[in-house]
């Protein structure tokens, strides 16, 4: 996937290009408004990831640009000035979602995923874990055939772990998955655990959890 | 009550004490006028009388010699003149009010005596005016009086009326302007047309004031955007450089949980810069506020999102309400973060086994909510501390940064929305919200 990540911040392009390399994106990185420009002119993109605080542009401008050059490029918003303004008309114009700094690198990642699902239209194969089956598009679990019974919480839970498995994710990167948008600023570590703990109580009456590992000082991990 | 309507007021109470003053007073200060006239024609008449005499004598008005009595009457008997001879140890000049008989009918007179010395001869001179006649002038003046008074008032009052209401238009626009005023931004900036200077001054004042206000508002919102970008940068570096230090694949445990640690700091710094970019955004108006929110199904919304950890402490969610509570122009995600703020802040604070209990109803004008715990309470000298910024209640063990209430209160303040909290320690704590439908 072809990504271009247009952020002023340089050592934060970084940071970003090298997580999304190791995920094996193609990356390419500008730190200007009219960089990024011309690379959207010469370039196809599958990924543009437009910082608004360009120094020399509006980034918002941008994203008109990429349209009017006819780029299919699925667009995440990333900004810092948190203006709830921006979020609305970044979207309006034609931006697929949008991220507040500071975000976590998976939750980017998911985000492009989930993007690229609904944009590009992408198979997702069903993933299997320890018995069990998640169809992520119809959004069902199944052991044996039978579908369990979760709540729109827990099967997005289990779709973050599931989906990032073998790698331990902290309680605040799933609390701001599930909660970020709406409650940022209500962080309770307890909430994660609760959910947690239903989760696995719920799977329990189906097939064994001890996929669904407790990390340590750090959260929780899918390991398959 | 309206400007227009207590100067109308004013100015009626005081022409109505003034009007009574003056018909209180008119009988006796007629009564006096009346008197002082009477008594001028009665000594001009005494004059015209002497002049008589002193070119005729006496004789030709003593008709009868025997008697030494002349006396004349008009025919409506208003008046009278009679002379006579008299004794008298000392000579006579008043005038007296006396009451005579006239044909078996009893008259007050205003009466003249006057003695005077004709060839040795004392003579007296009466010259009378009925009072009955001067008590009827009277009457007829001060019911035209009155009558004239009363129209006076009423199209006087009438008058002010419309000339107050025609004087006061201008600054019952100006009052319409400030009214429909939601936020400085929105105030009408054109001018209000008056003649008056007064209020072209309020006018002009109000309108540089609010474009001063609108102007630090503006100025706070990009500050706050300045701000933002600013804090939030270096903390979105530091977090994303640490979570790829977690990618690595040879990290060792211990480094690991280090390093988790740090990202939890990190996560507490930009939950503190959030929150307050939170406040100072509402304090500023950055907000809409056009979402008309049903206060029970939000509240409802708020509970569902808490049932997992209600169960999980063994607290019961009761919700009740005896109305549907309406809160217009507000801004729906503001109100469900300030419930979840409070009820969230209630489960904590409440042991297992117990409730909390949130009650809607209507009470006279006002919409209320009461949310009850049946946890361990705030201690009185805590209380009026609690919306404060960085203040947490006593042993609470929780991860916030203790800003969590100073958000709820400044989501309230933003609605016009007033918060009550009293506490029982021991036995619980009942945050009161309302506001005016």
């Amino acid at each position: 996937m072809n990504t271009l990540i247009v952020e002023d911040e340089k050592e934060l392009a970084q940071e970003i290009a090298e997580y999304l390399r190791k995920e094996r994106f193609i990356c390419d990185v500008v730190h200007t408004g009219m960089e990024a420009s011309e690379m959207i002119a010469v370039n196809q993109y599958d990924f543009l990831l437009l910082d608004l605080g360009l120094p020399d542009y509006d980034g918002l401008d941008l994203v008109t640009e990429a349209q009017k050059e006819g780029s299919e490029a699925a667009i995440i918003i990333i900004t810092a000035r948190g203006a709830v303004e921006d979020k609305v008309k970044g979207l309006n114009l034609g931006a697929d979602d949008y991220l507040s700094k500071p975000f976590a690198l998976v939750e980017l990642l998911s985000r492009m995923q989930a993007v690229a699902r609904r944009k590009f239209k992408m198979e997702t194969n069903t993933i299997v874990f320890g018995g069990f089956e998640m169809d992520v598009n119809a959004r069902v679990v199944k052991f044996n055939e039978v579908v369990v019974d979760v709540t729109r919480k827990q099967f997005d839970l289990l779709q973050y772990l599931v989906m990032n498995r073998n790698r331990a994710l902290s309680r605040i990167q799933l609390y701001e998955h599930i909660w970020g948008n709406i409650l940022d600023d209500q962080y309770d570590s307890n909430f994660i655990d609760v959910h947690i703990k239903n989760l696995r109580k719920k799977l329990s009456e189906y097939g064994p959890v001890d996929w669904l590992e407790t990390v340590r000082g750090v959260g929780y991990k899918a390991t398959f | 009550m309206r400007l227009q309507h207590k100067l109308a007021l004013a100015n009626l109470l005081f022409k109505i004490v003034f009007m009574g003053l003056f018909l209180a007073v008119t009988p006796w200060l007629s009564e006096r006028i009346n008197l002082y006239q009477t008594d001028n024609d009665l000594i001009e008449k005494r004059e015209e009388v002497i002049g008589l005499i002193s070119d005729f004598g006496v004789a030709p008005f003593l008709v009868d010699e025997t008697e030494d009595y002349f006396a004349s009457y008009n025919i409506l008997k208003e008046e009278f003149i009679s002379l006579e001879q008299i004794d008298l140890d000392e000579y006579w000049n008043f005038i007296e009010v006396t009451q005579r008989r006239i044909d078996d009918e009893v008259i007050d007179y205003r009466v003249l005596n006057y003695s005077f010395l004709v060839d040795g001869e004392t003579y007296l001179l009466e010259i009378g005016q009925s009072l009955s006649s001067i008590a009827v002038t009277e009457r007829n003046i001060r019911r035209v009086t009155i009558a004239f008074l009363f129209l006076f008032l009423l199209v006087s009052v009438l008058f002010e009326l419309a000339y107050t209401g025609a004087l006061l238009k201008p600054l019952n626009r100006i009052v319409a302007k400030i009214r429909a005023t939601t936020i400085p931004e929105n105030y009408d900036l054109t001018p209000v047309v008056s003649s008056t200077q007064d209020f072209k001054m309020l006018d002009s004042t109000l309108s540089e004031l609010m474009k001063k206000i609108s102007a630090a508002l503006q100025n706070e919102r990009e500050i706050t955007q300045n701000i933002s970008h600013e804090l939030l940068t270096p903390i979105s570096l530091l977090r994303n450089k640490l979570e790829n230090i977690l990618m690595r694949e040879q990290i060792d445990e211990e480094l690991a949980i280090k390093v988790n640690e740090s990202l939890a700091t990190l996560h507490r710094l930009k939950t503190l810069v959030n929150s307050l970019l939170l406040i100072a955004r509402i304090e500023s108006n950055q907000y809409l506020r056009n979402d008309n929110v049903q206060i029970g199904d939000l509240i409802n919304e708020v509970v569902e999102e808490l049932h997992p950890m209600a169960d999980d402490g063994g607290v019961v969610l009761i919700q009740d309400y005896t109305r549907e509570l309406h809160l217009f122009q507000a801004n729906r995600p503001l109100l469900f973060s300030l419930f979840f703020n409070v009820i969230n802040n209630a489960l904590k604070h409440t042991p297992r086994g117990g409730e909390i209990w949130i009650h809607g109803y209507r009470k006279k004008k006002r919409c209320v909510v009461e949310v009850l715990d049946s946890g361990e309470g705030i201690p009185a000298d805590l209380l009026p501390d609690i919306f404060m910024r960085f203040k947490k209640r006593n042993g609470a063990e929780d991860d916030g940064s203790g800003i969590g209430l100073a958000i709820a209160k400044s989501v309230a303040d933003f609605h016009q929305i007033r918060v009550e909290v009293s506490s029982e320690p021991g036995k619980g704590t009942r945050f009161v919200f309302s506001w005016e439908l």
